[in-house]
């Protein structure tokens, strides 16, 4: 695959930092994880929402 | 659809990821992070400014740094990796502003029809979760990948 192919992928290419690893366990935008998590409290997940069965 | 967007850095788990927005303002480093929420596989998505002097981050800074599609485009990017992780995951977002919950809804207005052929998008409005439509006001939104374990 070349560059431009590289770049017409949906799906980017990620180049991993280490120095990232500091904000994984921060709470950033706490705020805003404590309104969704409210919201999904009161809400929910949408209700057609079902498993896949498997048939015999 | 492939629009223009800015390389990103990750840490391992990609659930923060790291671009630089480049623009009349100069370099402003942005920070995208899912975190887990009380429920199971659900995420949420924020992302802001990230202070260089500080390392505080922003999510209500205005940048104006001419590069508004691009930006987002980028961090729907983020969510394409995310879900090549995490395939059976939900992602939940809302705006930190009214404004910005409807640039949202108008971002993926656009490309409804791309983003509905891989993804399920619901929108939030009176309580309850419907499927996203046009023209429509939403409080919030969750996606979901459509070939995960799930059916809906």
């Amino acid at each position: 695959m070349n560059i431009e192919e590289l770049n017409k992928r949906k799906t980017p290419v990620v180049i991993i930092d280490d120095s990232l690893d500091k904000y994984k366990d921060l709470p950033l935008f706490q705020e805003k994880v404590d309104k969704a998590n409210e919201m999904l409290r009161t809400v929910g997940l949408p209700k057609a929402n079902k498993k896949k069965t498997r048939h015999a | 659809m492939q629009l223009d967007r800015y390389p990103l850095k990750a840490e391992e788990s990609l659930m923060v990821f790291e671009f630089i927005s480049n623009g009349p303002k100069g370099q402003i480093p942005k920070l995208v992070k899912f975190s887990e929420t009380n429920l199971k596989d659900v995420y949420n998505l924020a992302f802001g400014d990230k202070d260089l002097t500080t390392g505080d981050l922003n999510d209500l800074a205005i940048s104006n740094n001419g590069d508004s599609e691009k930006v987002l485009a980028t961090v729907v990017s983020t969510v394409y990796a995310f879900y090549d992780r995490y395939p059976n995951s939900y992602i939940y977002a809302t705006g930190s502003t009214k404004a910005r919950t409807r640039l949202y809804r108008i971002g993926i207005t656009k490309y409804l029809n791309e983003i509905t052929k891989e993804y399920y998008v619901y929108g939030l409005r009176n309580s309850e979760w419907e499927i996203f439509e046009k023209e429509i006001e939403y409080e919030a939104f969750l996606a979901k990948r459509k070939n995960s374990n799930f059916i809906i």
